[in-house]
This record gives C-alpha cells, structure tokens and sequence, in this order.
C-alpha cells in the first residue's frame, strides 16, 4: 500500500443546512488538522471561506460555480494542482482533503469525478460523504428539493443540525431518512460540533485501519423497506447462497445499463462461489463502479451477500427479479455444459 | 434449457414492464414461450433450440431475432417498447476502493 495515499471525503446538504458551521468546528480539532479543503460556492463572489477558520497545518481552496456540472473537470485540476504543491512542500503536508460542496449541488458526479478521473487516480481513496440536514427545515426542504433528498440518499453518514434550535428531531423527519438512506448512522451535531471521526470514518475505506469497514459502511442491521410511493428509495437485496462471478458481472452491467443516473449508489459485500472465503466488496455511483476490492477474510460470521441500493424510481423487485432470472441462466447453462 | 430460467424471465419480463411504466400484460403460451403485448407490439420470447450460443430467439412484430442471454433479451425488448432508452454502459473507476 502506499503510504502517501490520501482519503477524499465529501461535506454535502442543502443550502443553509449547517455545512460551514461544522466545518469550521472540525478545522479547529486537533485530531482535523493537517486538512486540505475545498469550498465550492454556487455564486461568483464566495464568502463561506471567510467564515472557516483553519489551523496552520489545514488550508482552504475556494471554488465558485457549480461543483456537480461545469467544473468537474477544474475540480479535477484543483486536486491535482493540490497534491503537487504537498509533494513540493509548497503547501502544509496534509493527509486528508474534504471537499465541501455547494447547497445545490448534486454530490453524485462529483463522487464520478473522484472515481475516474485519471490524473487523481491512485494518490486518493474515497473517504465518505456527510450530508447535513436541519432539524428545523429539513423535512420541508427534503419534500420541496430534489437535490436534497440525493443529498440525504448519497451520505454515508447524515448530521441533524440545529437541534438546539428545535429540540430533538421530529419522528417524521427520522422516518423520512431511513426511507431515504437506512443505512446512513443519523448523528446530531451541537451547536455545530461533531466530533470528527465519527463523521468521516462513516465511508468504505477507514484511513485508520487502513482497511476496509464494510460492516459499519454497510449496517445491515439498520435498513428497513422503503416506501414504495417514494420517488427515491432505499433497499437490501440479500442472498443467502453464493453468486457466480458471471452472475455479478451480468447483474451490475445491467444494472448500469438499464438503470444509469437512477442507480444513485450501490454498495455490498458478495459471496461469490468462486472465492467463498474471500469477499469482495462493491460499490457504484449511477453507471461507474469500483474493481471490486476482495477482503482477506469475512468481517463476521455473516457470510451472506448483501447488497444495498439507493435509487431514484428503480424498483426493488425489479431488480430481484434481475438477479434471479441472471443467476437462473448461468446455472442452467453450467448444467447444460 | 429447463424451466426455472423461463419462469424467471416471464417475471423478469413482468417486472420491467411495471419498471419502464409500459402498460401491457407478459404471459406464458401453451407452447412454453413468453409473450409480451404491449406499446401496439407483440414480443414472442423462446427459448432457442439446443444452440449453445444463442440461447434465445426474440420474434418483434414477426422479425426473428437471436439473442446470447437474458440480458440481450432485456435490451431488445426495452429497445422495442420504450422508444427513449439510451443504454449506459458500465465505466469503471480508476482509483480503488482500498488503496493498492
């Protein structure tokens, strides 16, 4: 493994959901320092920066225009340009980058970005994506705004903010995230602090261990069935039996295929029949996924495949019958040869 | 090819419909094929005599075509019924999931 790999972490919500505040509270943590970060602002003028405090071993990029679309590829440039000026020693030596997104912002091609782009690839691993949420506003907002309730659906983790406003969060607005994300841990911040390794150990790869956490990133125990009316929706497919390596390539190239920009993400741990004792572990954004990365050995005595998908109008059963009527095939046609 | 794959294509098939928002009905023929009327078009789906190959052969309003899995079965029929389907096709990602 290298040792100057840097995980990316993501800071998203809607405008006005507290995104800058606890971003301020984190650069001022001991344990935050040595911290690159990337402000995107939606206007011309940017002023978020001005209100984040950093210590000398963090600094601050400022990016106005829209993250999600136009400057994808300048936000590919700005990571570049990053990570050379820490390898001249022009910059603090900082180990960890966290991008803060625009209010408005649609985190899913930003993730893409981070996944594809051939001049950051191989010095960055994805840390995880927190989305703040307003205790006060946010169940309003996440009916009202498209964008938020992606925001939400996307996370690893969720921060309720602004509870000292509002007392303790509405029932209606912690059901609306577990149909939207029941995988995502629904933390709460005070006042704006968090303590920062709860916050971002939340994503797949834990820049402690240096390994993957699926069982924390993956929290099976949490989910629940999703709403079936809902528009965006979050649900477990679970195998008890081992897939065939074929059957999982098929499944997620069709899945891209059929589904593109509505498969919002896709994350899992598979038994594959090929390697029962070592799994792999898969992730997806809309059509572009990761190799899957294969672990030494099972996180636990659950040795059963569990995938968990966040979509936007892709129904579960759909999808079910996707993977049953694919793995019926190859098993028939193994037969057959 | 023995029944359970056609069985779970019939559903596969039913299940897509439901997904593409396309009104129609997906049933079984006393012959054994899958038989999709919808969007003004009759799919007939068989499953391909002992061809190793193609293992399914897609009739299209009376045009025969083969297809090697259910998977190319899905796209032709998708292609026939929703006249707006652009296929994505799968990227993969550069950086890994854990770093090497």
């Amino acid at each position: 493994m290298r040792a100057d790999v840097i995980p990316i972490s993501i800071l998203t919500g809607f405008l006005g959901s507290g995104k800058t505040t606890i971003l301020g509270h984190l650069l001022r943590q001991s344990a935050f320092s040595r911290t690159a970060v990337i402000i995107n602002e939606f206007g011309e003028v940017g002023l978020d920066h001005e209100l984040v405090e950093a210590s000398e071993d963090s600094f601050i990029e400022l990016k106005t225009g829209c993250l999600c679309c136009k400057i994808r590829s300048d936000l590919a440039q700005t990571l570049q340009d990053m990570l050379q000026r820490r390898d001249d020693g022009k910059c603090p030596p900082f180990d960890r980058i966290v991008i803060e997104t625009s209010g408005l912002a649609d985190p899913a091609p930003i993730l893409q970005t981070l996944m594809t782009d051939t001049t950051i690839g191989g010095r960055l691993v994805l840390g995880g994506v927190v989305a703040t949420v307003d205790s006060v506003t946010g169940a309003s907002t996440l009916q009202r705004e498209d964008i938020s309730q992606k925001q939400v659906a996307i996370a690893d983790a969720i921060v309720l903010t602004k509870l000292d406003l509002n007392g303790p969060a509405q029932p209606a607005l912690l059901r609306r995230l577990a149909e939207l994300n029941a995988a995502a841990p629904v933390l709460s911040a005070d006042r704006g602090k968090i303590h920062s390794q709860c916050l971002f150990s939340a994503g797949p790869y834990d820049p402690h261990a240096k390994s993957l956490d699926v069982n924390s990133w993956l929290a099976q125990e949490r989910h629940s069935h999703a709403r079936h009316d809902a528009d965006i929706q979050a649900f477990t497919v679970v195998r008890n039996e081992p897939i065939a390596a074929v059957t999982l390539t098929l499944f997620l190239e069709t899945l891209a295929e059929h589904c593109g920009a509505d498969l919002l993400r896709l994350k899992g741990i598979v038994n594959v029949a090929e390697s029962p004792d070592r799994p792999a572990v898969i992730h997806g954004v809309q059509h572009v996924f990761h190799a899957p990365a294969w672990l030494k050995r099972w996180p636990s005595d659950d040795r059963r495949s569990r995938i968990v998908f966040i979509t936007r109008r892709v129904r579960e059963r759909w999808v079910e019958a996707l993977l049953e009527a694919i793995g019926a095939e190859v098993a028939d046609a193994s037969v057959a040869a | 090819m023995s029944e359970a794959p056609l069985d779970l294509a019939c559903e596969l098939m039913a299940q897509s419909l439901a997904a593409w928002r396309v009104a129609g009905a997906v049933e079984r023929s006393r012959d054994g094929a899958i038989v999709i009327c919808a969007a003004r078009k009759e799919i007939r789906i068989d499953a391909a005599p002992s061809n190793p190959m193609f293992r399914w052969m897609v009739t299209i309003d009376g045009r025969k075509r083969r297809a090697i899995s259910i998977v190319a079965v899905l796209r032709q029929v998708r292609e026939a019924l929703d006249p707006g389907y652009a296929a994505k096709r799968v990227r993969v990602a550069l950086t890994a999931l854990v770093p090497y």
